[in-house]
């Protein structure tokens, strides 16, 4: 037990050592508190009294004030306190080097805790390392049963999802094939099997992927990461450790926090990653460079790219999952290109978390022909219930300018084509300002029940995980710092406030588009939600009654898009024909892959 | 050791510039990277309010697939 003196030495800002009395008695040791308005001569004369272990003073800086605590402590030298005592500085603006300047035995400032306050007096070292921090990695889909609480909507993507499961079967792609050469590859040893099925494999691949593959001769900007900068790399993940682990979340309701990563170089994104996770981001999404969307098979080996979005490699998704934090979620796109089975399978191997599928939105917004898509896509969902990842959803064709109840339409049917084959789905709505709203003006009154009504009317008809992206805020941030922080932890408070699973925030430099993210802009960004949620805790936003007739809206609207969706023979048949998104809407079907879908009994031809 | 091989991408500036219009804005912008030893920068944002200019500048020390000097050890 310690015998300890508390100062307060400022006359209004004793809160902080009020907090630290109250701790250290709980803990056994004999605490005294003076009155903020006693005089530092009664001060050393209160201290000189009685023989303390410890005299903790609490101060603000001020001009003046650091001359001030200098001679304080010049008394207490000269009244002989200081022989058997030891004096402790703490405030806000107070650092352990202003502190020792000072002549006290020791400071703590803003970023200090209570218990290292503690630690320090009991002299023992600091329990609240990051080893304390240890955290359990979440199952976003796991308390979801996928039933359907509106029987009409449950029932017709139930005919849209059987009519498409039967059209789809016996059809094949190049894509599909690629992904079951993968899947022999993990399986053989043999040099010589190996180098058929690769050759194979190169000859289902455009020419620049096969090059590159073959040949090294790599497409622009792309280049190996070198044997030193991997162990670079891996020397500063084991060296670095995060200091005070931070947490977003004020409890554990609050949605898990994703971000993307996507630099163009797996090491940037790392270190990115690892500064992100100690401020308390759960997950990451790997974006990819569109051209990667686009080619006939994928690029292998731990790649670097100067340009917009990551390579995903199966070596450079390993990668990144070996250096992030065994807790963190990672997610892999796959939703919109001609390698969606095989990118979800090589994530699967290299350890991702989660996928993302939207045959829709890949159709309509992402440029890949519908049939194509379709028939990759639920090769793909097979792939992701194998290997039991969940994949998301993402509304993004709403930036097309497709009306939101469409788009959530579209989210819909893929839940329940996912249900069929076994596969978790995560449905993505927009919290955005996107082309049709601000064209029919739905967020003129406020940002609130519009957003807010799409997670209530996708609550109403099925029970599945909501994760509104992405990022939420999208088109309402500008290239101002602070504006742009702002509307993100607006827009992440509402999320909260209606309960949804997770959400995908910008950074502060999103909405520039002449560079890559910085990461100091991330942590903005990151700061911004931290207080928003801790402003919010446990209360929530009010919509307005206009919530409500949005609600109703989106619901008749969905119910609407998917009887006319109903009445096509297939999905890819519907989509082609503008029923989830038209021409006028903005939305054109993709053409990428036209054309390659063969029916398995055929050849699938070579693409040299 | 140097303080600007340790940023790990980019450095961003803002201020307010007191200027006559928002093109003299623009060019005092310019020119403060060029003065401050930064070289060309990207101007990120940027207000004229009829009084000055608000602007956030960026200079990007290392992007994306180039040689970070931050992930090199530090000369003993």
């Amino acid at each position: 037990m310690k015998k300890i003196l508390c100062v307060p030495f400022d006359p209004v800002h004793d809160v902080g050592i009020k907090l630290i009395k109250n701790s250290l008695a709980e803990r056994g040791h004999c605490t005294e508190l003076l009155p903020p308005d006693l005089s530092m001569e009664e001060i050393v004369k209160k201290a000189a009294a009685t023989q303390y272990d410890y005299i903790l003073v609490s101060r603000t800086l001020g001009y003046g004030v650091a001359e001030l605590l200098a001679r304080f402590n010049d008394l207490l030298d000269a009244a002989g306190v200081r022989e058997s005592t030891k004096v402790v500085l703490g405030g806000k603006p107070i650092t352990p080097e202003l502190a020792a300047e000072l002549g006290f035995d020791k400071g703590f400032g803003e970023h200090s805790s209570i218990d290292e306050v503690i630690a320090y007096i009991e002299d023992r070292p600091l329990n609240g390392t990051a080893d304390n921090h240890k955290r359990t990695k979440p199952d976003i889909a796991s308390h979801y049963f996928y039933s359907f609480r509106h029987k009409r909507i449950g029932e017709l993507l139930d005919t849209i999802a059987e009519k498409t499961l039967h059209w789809a079967e016996g059809k094949s792609s190049s894509g599909i094939e690629r992904c079951k050469i993968q899947e022999e590859l993990s399986a053989v040893s043999d040099p010589s099997q190996k180098k058929r099925l690769t050759d194979r494999y190169n000859s289902l691949c455009d020419p620049v992927i096969a090059d590159a593959n073959s040949k090294k001769i790599f497409p622009k900007g792309v280049r190996y990461i070198t044997d030193d900068e991997m162990e670079n790399v891996r020397l500063l993940i084991r060296e670095k450790q995060p200091l005070r682990q931070q947490n977003i979340r004020h409890h554990s309701r609050q949605p898990l926090i994703f971000k993307f990563l996507g630099s163009g170089c797996p090491t940037m994104d790392i270190v990115h990653a690892k500064i992100c996770e100690r401020y308390g981001v759960n997950g990451f999404l790997i974006v990819n460079p569109s051209w990667e969307a686009r080619y006939e098979g994928l690029l292998h080996g731990l790649l670097t790219h100067e340009n917009d979005g990551t390579i995903t490699s199966e070596e450079n998704i390993r990668l990144m999952r070996d250096c992030l934090n065994p807790s963190t979620l990672l997610t892999v796109r796959a939703h919109r290109g001609l390698n969606t089975p095989e990118m979800i399978y090589l994530a699967a191997k290299a350890g991702a978390d989660m996928t993302k599928i939207n045959l829709v939105y890949g159709s309509l917004g992402a440029g890949t022909d519908p049939e194509r898509l379709t028939v990759d896509g639920l090769y793909a969902m097979k792939i992701a219930a194998e290997h039991n990842m969940a994949f998301d959803i993402p509304g993004n064709d709403e930036l097309s300018g497709v009306p939101a109840a469409k788009s959530l339409a579209g989210l819909l049917i893929n839940v329940m084509l996912g249900k069929k084959l076994g596969a978790k789905a995560i449905l993505k709505p927009l919290f955005c300002y996107g082309p049709d709203i601000v064209l029919h003006g739905q967020m003129k009154q406020n940002f609130v029940d519009y957003n807010a009504a799409k997670i209530r009317a996708l609550r109403s008809i099925v029970d599945a995980p909501i994760w509104p992206g992405e990022p939420i805020a999208f088109m309402t941030q500008t290239e101002e710092r602070v504006q742009s922080a702002n509307a993100t932890s607006y827009h992440a408070a509402l999320a909260a406030s209606t309960g949804v699973d997770a959400i995908t925030i910008a950074s502060t430099d999103e909405a520039f588009s002449r560079g890559p993210i910085t990461i100091a802009s991330r942590i903005d960004s990151i700061r911004a939600v931290t207080d928003a949620f801790r402003f919010m805790g446990d209360a929530s936003f009010q919509p307005t009654a206009a919530a409500d007739n949005f609600t109703d809206d989106f619901v008749r609207k969905i119910q609407s898009a998917l009887e006319t969706v109903a009445a096509y023979a297939n999905l890819p048949e519907a989509i082609n024909a503008g029923a989830l998104g038209s021409k006028e809407d903005g939305a054109y079907p993709g053409k990428f892959g036209k054309g390659t879908v063969r029916n398995s009994e055929q050849q699938i031809p070579n693409h040299k | 050791m140097s303080a600007l091989n340790k940023v790990i991408d980019a450095v961003d500036v803002e201020t307010y510039l007191m200027c006559s219009d928002a093109h003299q804005g623009h060019s005092l912008a310019l020119q403060l990277g060029k003065e401050m030893n930064l070289g060309d920068v990207d101007i990120m944002f940027e207000e004229f309010d009829g009084y000055g200019v608000r602007v956030r500048l960026r200079k990007y020390i290392h992007r994306p697939a180039q040689k970070y000097h931050w992930l090199e050890s530090d000369p003993q």
